[in-house]
């Protein structure tokens, strides 16, 4: 989003918490958070890449997370990118998104949505350069296909949508697509890391390889 | 001598930032729904407790047993 506009000024931006002051802060989830940064998704080639785009002109040398720690999909990505800015030496700055709801607001997911996380990548002079919100495309994706075959296999109309399962099989419902989704979880995190890719080599015209 | 017995009411895990468990609480409160809420956010003993019951807030554990995860038209949060 955000050129002249922003709440994130470079000055704001330094205003962050590194990562280890938010993790030292977090009330819950500390063993996610650590469990996700020891088994890192990013590939030999994942690193390259980021290593490449980072040495650009104009390439990403700041990184802004919007999280919260009792968030899932926060401690299932962040600690990706938090080893993408190790391996880059890019500066990541970690805000809580209940305390920082100006930033929020410029990163609502269909325009409403507070969704999170957030990862924004600027330039050294602070231009925004892309930002990933909350899940892939594709994650979005396979949690639209597991509520059409949970639907289905609760003998739901076609068509039926989250908002749209009648209350007495809600529960149902519910228990029959966190079971479909949450052995997807660990390729969610590659196709995150795929997204940013993309959304990166696209901002600076660069091809998406190392 | 009698004593009142006390009335089981439901319990909700919720996270106070997590918009479909803020319209859970809105809709009961403006039921008159007594419920007995706790915030997976604040300990992480209370939300290995919600984990026990689901991993999709709000979780709501009826007096009968009967669990019931999210609400309304948006998934709610994965703890």
């Amino acid at each position: 989003m955000p050129e002249a506009t922003t709440v994130v000024t470079p000055a704001r931006f330094e205003q962050g918490l590194s990562y280890a002051d938010f993790l030292a802060d977090a009330k819950v989830n500390r063993d996610k958070f650590e469990k996700f940064y020891n088994e890192p998704a990013l590939t030999d080639d994942d690193i390259a890449f980021f290593k490449k785009v980072t040495a650009l002109p104009g390439g990403p040398a700041k990184i802004l997370a919007l999280a919260e720690d009792w968030c899932g999909d926060v401690y299932r990505e962040l600690p990706t990118v938090v080893r993408i800015a190790e391996a880059t030496g890019a500066e990541l700055r970690v805000f809580r998104r209940d305390e920082n709801p100006d930033i929020m607001d410029e990163y609502l997911l269909n325009g409403k949505s507070r969704a999170i996380p957030v990862f924004v990548f600027y330039t050294k002079d602070h231009r925004h350069i892309a930002h990933f919100l909350e899940r892939s495309a594709g994650a979005h994706k396979e949690l639209a296909a597991a509520i059409a075959e949970s639907s289905a296999k609760l003998g739901l109309p076609a068509g039926t949508t989250y908002a749209t399962v009648p209350e007495a099989s809600r529960s149902a419902f519910v228990q029959e697509l966190i079971a479909k989704i949450t052995p997807r979880f660990g390729a969610w995190r590659k196709e995150a890391i795929r997204e940013m890719r993309t959304l990166l080599s696209t901002a600076l015209n660069t091809p998406d390889h190392a | 001598m009698s004593q009142n017995p006390v009335k089981a009411v439901p319990i909700v895990y919720t996270i106070r930032g997590c918009d479909a468990c803020v319209k859970l609480l809105q809709k009961w409160d403006a039921e008159g729904v007594t419920y007995d809420e706790r915030r997976v956010e604040l300990s992480q003993d209370t939300l290995d407790q919600a984990r026990r019951f689901g991993s999709l807030v709000p979780i709501v554990v009826w007096p009968d047993g009967t669990v019931q995860q999210g609400f309304g038209d948006s998934l709610g949060c994965f703890i």
